[in-house]
């Protein structure tokens, strides 16, 4: 009876068991919230992660995902790295219909095998097999179960149910075992108002979260990975390619990489070190030399990526950079460091995310993270932050791929977060001054110099390189509010040492000035003119966020055509808000000479939601005051 | 006078002779150059550009092909750097694999007025596995600095004898002197076809060669004999040696510029050996098209019927109408079989087992087309298109074609099919086939041309009816009516995407214009155009200045910008169809107001009809009604109408920026 009892209950377990897996295989039974902006929903995700020691690790998957729709094909994910280091244990892939009926299988043999080098990448050992399906109806499901084995515990997955925008989840669940003698770090991000399951065991850690909606990327809002919901993990102890590490916070990790990445780098020959030597000897100051060997390594140095076992972390040497002249980031990074300490002047390594999204380094958990390297210079209590990979920027100049973030200084101490520069909205400063006269038949002649410093400066500095086709094409584009633009000159300067870039341009251009009857209309403002407007939200999620400043100032003289009056002008323009202000004013210097001055100020921020359609009606003023026109009336003979 | 001429030519011999082409030679003036002095936006130019292709015989695997490459590169400046990275990818199939050999690379720079060398080694060498049948070998040059000259030269050793690729004589950045050789022994008939603006033509000999066998017989008393023999056979060669020639610049609306750039292709046509039968690959488009057909993954797959019959039967049933037959097939092709995004003019699994699966090349989906529809009684045949991206198919060559697409001929006329696309109309192939010509196969290896631009225009017929306030809001219905290829593009951005999205895209694409009402009829039934309406509102339409009121009567639908902003072109501007768009305004005005003035009516006309702007205002009392007419009537336009298409295009931009204004009364 006893028996019988467990019998049937176990069969009744196994058969809703049986069930709800059947559920997840059809779209069917997909939440219709969870349909919402998605376009595809991972109905299920298992991650199990098995730390057997610490150079041995299980990573087990297995991930039910119905696409909805042909945009959704890219969050099907089913591919998995692997190098020397990683094993592929099971690689499997069973594609269902609509109705959860099995239409395909497909097994590890059947993913295509490539390298795994990207467009910028001159050599990786890393390989790639991934998944190449032709979906034949929407919507689908796949089921992808991958197991892995691999040496390197440096990096553990994190716990990010969702990754990508469009992408909803069903539920998602998270293991991690790990021996009793290793401790796991964990981190949580975003959690806040989900559907949270948290189990931590001496041994093993759980998580997992249900019903997440899709997240719809929207314009000025936080970048995704600020917004996504994520556990990170580290361990503390860990092995990558082989070399052993503890590290549990930034001072240790930052240790770790000192001695055991950086420390057999910094060899150069003498004749080297003698020749940068006598290089800055004429240098008094500690900046001027080091302007002068980064400007040494400028010329010498080109960036060329190359990722190999170690060298996914560990620079080539400095003595093979000087011999090559070429490196990646981190190599040459290097180089420039020990190139300084042959002078005598101390400089870090510094580790970070590189992009224009600002991410940073997560302060209090220390991790393998970042993508990128970069020179910090210690400079009476402030910091030069030098760029290595550029040939062309200015010294300490490091623009919107390395402004505004945290970030690991690596010092013979240990690591150190540090906040890299700011370009605050006075700094990111573009200046106008032009004129232009009107013909009586609407021409318009203009002159103009716009003076950019910066972040603004960033945007501009690399055209200093274009050739003068391209050049004559991007200023067309530039002002494509006008038509038939002829330019007859174009002047660029870099001044490296300023950090301003100059332009001094002028092009004419025939009927700029409408003519309708016996008056012309005139749209004052010809060289700045917004004509962007933040897109509308019919239901804004995500709140606002300006990641950079700027402010433009713009003051140009106009010379009315000789046979008209002015007849009437837009009143002056004040705005202020939060966000900035905009100013615009015409003075009437005598009879036929205008003077427009405009200024628009946009700052850096954060705001909720709610503002953002705020936002989008400063942006609508602008744009409708930089179209205000003044009306001329033909004079009488 | 003469003595001038003298030193001039005496000055142009030395400056030749200071050229020194050998691998090392680099020279002091080579170093010293700052820029091109007939390209001074060069960034880099290649001093020289060596070329040589021939065949070596092996004893245990008879010919093989033999390049060898040597290239001395300039680096004006940083944008130059890129030449210092260079790639070689090599083909494998079935075991056979080419291989890079003898690799030697050196970078020169100027120190100090004297010249140094910095050799390439190992490490700046890597290999790379990228597919099942590539492998790729690329190195990066030490050293490069700006004003550098870098210097490399390889050979590459191929089994794959029919294939010798393309020689080109024209880059991306200027060549200053080029020298090419191929040479093939007298069994191997190659045909030469040339591409491109620039006249190259070779300079052909002959050239005797031997192979010498060695033999080794064992004889039954145990003695091993060995012999050589001789077979001597001359090898057809042909050299080309040009020199300056300019870099290719690319163009916006060009469709590919690769059918500009200068090169020839020497394709195989047959191999006639001794005492062996010839072997033909091909030489006129007779023979491609042969070559082709009897391939088993074209004409057999063409010819398999059995695994559709039964369906095909049951949809045609009893109806009889030839043009009703092909929508029917064509529908179902499409439905039943989805397109796996290969090209291809051969099937890859086979016609069956892509209708088994549901998923299928594009070979696979319009052979079983082709083979359907023949099977209905119809006069249908496969066409081997090149796709833009391929290029323009100017000789007879296998390579020249990549997509194929399915053709009938009907009493009243033709028409095109391509089932990859399922929003896919007969004739309107997708964009990405619109090339040029197509090559029809007829059923025993004929074959002729057909063009494949659309002769019809892709119609747009946009008619909004609108109010526009004495505060200058504008408030109306818009409806438009999409046709061919307008509709095949607009199918493909809305039917695929999220609704809501798209209606999103549209206001944000009208800078947030509120839109309500919306409708698209006919998304799914492309029998029919595409009917898009909606209402909207949207603020500060016109400027009001003192009591009058100034507007462009196209308000947001407006061309704003000139397309063309090139100040000159070389090559066509390819628009990929014919097209003919209408717009139909009526404007009401607010109340109190007149018109005191409005724009003209106007017609702009394009030379020898190639398109046209016809503009036409009727302003009463209440109400403005605006019509226009924007034709272009031909697909590609030759660069020698450039200037007639940047003003054509400049004028309607300001046209339709012309505007009326209103008087307060």
């Amino acid at each position: 009876m006893q028996v019988k009892h467990i019998v049937l209950y176990f069969i009744l377990f196994a058969s809703i068991q049986i069930y709800s897996q059947e559920n997840l295989y059809t779209s069917f039974s997909i939440p219709i919230n969870l349909k919402e902006n998605a376009n595809a929903v991972i109905r299920s995700s298992e991650l199990n992660i098995t730390m057997n020691a610490i150079d041995d690790m299980t990573v087990y998957e297995k991930r039910i995902i119905t696409i909805l729709n042909k945009e959704g094909n890219g969050s099907l994910d089913a591919f998995v790295h692997y190098d020397n280091n990683v094993k592929i244990k099971t690689l499997e892939v069973l594609v269902f219909n609509q109705l959860g009926a099995v239409i395909k299988k497909i097994k590890k043999n059947d993913f295509k095998d490539v390298s795994a080098v990207d467009g910028g990448t001159l050599y990786s050992d890393s390989r790639v097999k991934y998944l190449e399906y032709t979906p034949i109806s929407y919507p689908y499901t796949v089921e992808f179960i991958c197991e892995i084995n691999t040496k390197n515990t440096a990096f553990i997955q994190s716990f990010t149910p969702v990754n990508d925008y469009f992408l909803s989840v069903e539920k998602s669940s998270y293991t991690i075992n790990f021996p009793s003698d290793i401790t796991i770090r964990t981190k949580e991000k975003n959690l806040e108002g989900l559907d949270v399951f948290k189990e931590e065991l001496p041994t093993k850690i759980i998580y997992s979260v249900k019903n997440m909606e899709a997240i719809k990327p929207e314009q000025y809002s936080p970048a995704l990975i600020d917004v996504l919901p994520t556990v990170i993990f580290a361990s503390n102890r860990f092995v990558y390619e082989g070399v052993s590490a503890t590290a549990d916070n930034w001072m240790s990790f930052g240790k770790w990489v000192y001695q055991d990445l950086l420390n057999d780098t910094s060899d150069l020959p003498e004749s080297t070190i003698n020749m940068i030597q006598n290089l800055v000897k004429e240098e008094e100051n500690e900046i001027e030399k080091a302007k002068k060997i980064y400007q040494y390594v400028q010329d010498k140095t080109r960036y060329i990526s190359v990722q190999v076992g170690i060298g996914g972390w560990k620079p080539f040497k400095a003595s093979e950079v000087d011999k090559l002249s070429y490196g990646d980031c981190k190599a040459l990074t290097n180089y420039t460091m020990t190139l300084l300490k042959a002078v005598g002047i101390e400089s870090y390594f510094t580790l970070l995310f590189a992009g224009n999204s600002q991410r940073s380094m997560d302060e209090n958990f220390a991790s393998m993270q970042a993508n990128h390297a970069i020179l910090s210079i210690p400079n009476n209590g402030q910091t030069i932050w030098l760029e290595c990979t550029s040939q062309k920027a200015p010294f300490g100049f490091i623009g919107d791929f390395t402004d505004d973030r945290d970030v690991l200084v690596v010092t013979p101490d240990g690591g150190v977060i540090k906040h890299t520069k700011k370009y605050t909205t006075e700094e990111n400063l573009q200046i106008i001054k032009g004129s232009y006269s009107v013909s009586n038949n609407g021409d318009i002649d203009v002159r103009t110099n716009v003076n950019s410093k910066g972040i603004q400066y960033d945007n501009k500095y690399l055209y200093e390189s274009d050739t003068e086709r391209d050049l004559d094409v991007y200023y067309k584009k530039r002002w494509k509010y006008i038509n038939g633009i002829n330019i007859n000159k174009m002047h660029l300067n870099n001044d490296k040492l300023a950090i301003e870039f100059i332009e001094d341009i002028s092009f004419f251009a025939p009927n700029y000035s409408k003519i309708v009857g016996n008056r012309m209309l005139l749209t004052v403002n010809a060289l700045n003119r917004n004509t962007d407007v933040p897109d509308r939200y019919r239901d804004r999620k995500l709140p606002l966020k300006i990641k950079r400043g700027f402010k433009d100032i713009d003051e140009v003289e106009i010379k009315l055509p000789p046979d008209f009056t002015l007849e009437s002008q837009p009143d002056n323009v004040l705005i202020e808000n939060k966000f900035g202000s905009y100013k615009a004013e015409i003075v009437v210097k005598d009879e036929s000479t205008l003077l427009y001055k405009r200024e628009l100020v946009i700052n850096d921020g954060e705001y909720p939601k709610e503002d953002y359609e705020t936002y989008r009606e400063f942006y609508k003023e602008v744009n409708k005051y930089d179209n205000s026109k003044i009306a001329l009336i033909k004079n009488q003979q | 006078m003469k003595i001038t001429a003298f030193l001039l030519s005496i000055c142009f011999c030395t400056s030749m002779f200071a050229q020194n082409f050998d691998f090392g030679k680099v020279s002091k003036e080579e170093l010293e150059e700052k820029f091109n002095p007939l390209d001074s936006s060069a960034n880099a130019t290649y001093l020289y550009k060596f070329r040589k292709t021939y065949f070596e015989y092996r004893q245990e695997k008879g010919f093989v092909l033999v390049t060898e490459i040597h290239e001395r590169v300039k680096i004006y400046n940083q944008q130059g750097f890129e030449y210092t990275t260079n790639k070689v990818n090599l083909y494998k199939s079935g075991g056979d694999e080419e291989e890079v050999s003898s690799l030697k690379a050196s970078t020169y720079i100027l120190n100090e007025g004297k010249i140094e060398e910095t050799k390439l080694k190992n490490d700046g060498i890597f290999k790379t596995e990228l597919s099942k049948y590539f492998d790729e070998t690329k190195f990066t040059m030490p050293n490069v600095k700006e004003g550098c000259v870098v210097e490399y030269k390889y050979k590459i050793y191929s089994p794959f004898f029919w294939n010798v690729d393309d020689f080109i004589f024209q880059e991306d950045i200027p060549i200053k002197k080029l020298d090419a050789t191929f040479s093939a022994p007298e069994y191997y008939k190659f045909k030469a076809n040339t591409k491109g603006f620039l006249s190259v033509t070779p300079k052909m000999s002959k050239k005797n060669d031997r192979i010498t066998f060695n033999n080794k017989t064992r004889h039954v008393s145990g003695n091993t004999e060995f012999s050589t023999s001789n077979v001597d056979y001359y090898a057809n060669v042909y050299e080309f040696s040009l020199s300056d020639i300019p870099a290719l610049k690319d163009e916006p609306y060009v469709n590919n510029i690769n059918n500009y750039r200068s090169a020839i292709n020497y394709e195989l046509s047959y191999t006639d050996f001794p005492q062996t039968p010839m072997k033909y690959y091909s030489t006129t488009w007779e023979d491609v098209v042969k070559s082709i057909y009897d391939n088993p993954n074209f004409g057999s797959e063409l010819n398999k019927s059995g695994y559709y019959e039964k369906e095909i039967d049951e949809i045609i049933g009893t109806i009889s109408d030839p043009v009703q037959r092909t929508s029917l097939i064509f529908d179902f092709v499409k439905n039943k079989v989805k397109w796996n995004g290969y090209y291809g003019y051969y099937t890859n699994e086979g016609v069956k087992k892509a209708y088994k699966d549901q998923v299928g090349n594009v070979a696979e989906i319009n052979l079983m087309l082709t083979s359907m529809l023949r099977y209905a009684g119809l006069k249908a045949f496969p066409v081997l298109v090149s796709t833009r991206q391929n290029g323009v198919p100017l000789f007879p060559t296998r390579e020249g074609y990549n997509y194929v697409v399915s053709y009938v001929k009907l009493p009243d006329g033709i028409i095109l099919l391509d089932a990859t696309n399922k929003y896919c109309t007969p004739n309107t192939l997708p964009f990405r086939a619109l090339n040029w010509q197509g090559r029809v196969i007829a059923e025993h290896g004929g074959s002729e041309l057909i063009d494949l631009y659309p002769k019809e225009p892709s119609k747009n017929t946009i008619s909004m009816l609108a109010a526009i306030s004495e505060n200058g809001t504008l408030n109306g219905s818009y409806r438009g009516i999409k046709y061919n290829h307008d509709a095949l593009s607009y199918r493909e951005k809305y039917n695929d995407a999220k609704k809501e999205d798209f209606l999103e895209k549209l206001e944000n694409k009208y800078g947030g214009m509120e839109i309500s009402d919306f409708d698209i009829k006919n998304d799914f039934d492309i029998s029919k155009p595409i009917v898009e309406s909606y209402k909207f509102l949207k603020e500060s339409q016109a400027d009001v200045i003192g009591n009058k009121l100034y507007f462009s009567p196209l308000f947001f639908l407006k061309t704003s910008e000139n397309p063309f902003k090139l100040e000159k072109r070389e090559f066509p501007v390819d628009f990929g169809y014919p097209s003919s768009t209408k717009y139909l305004i009526n404007i009401d005005l607010p109340e109190g107001y007149k018109v005191e003035s409005a724009p003209t009516p106007v017609v702009l006309a394009l030379p020898d009809n190639l398109g046209s702007f016809k503009y036409n205002l009727l302003a009463s009392d209440t109400k403005i009604q605006l019509v226009i007419d924007v034709e272009i009537n031909q697909s590609i336009i030759s660069p020698i109408y450039y200037d007639a298409l940047k003003a054509y295009f400049s004028s309607l931009v300001e046209k339709e920026a012309e505007q009326i204004v209103l008087t307060k009364v």
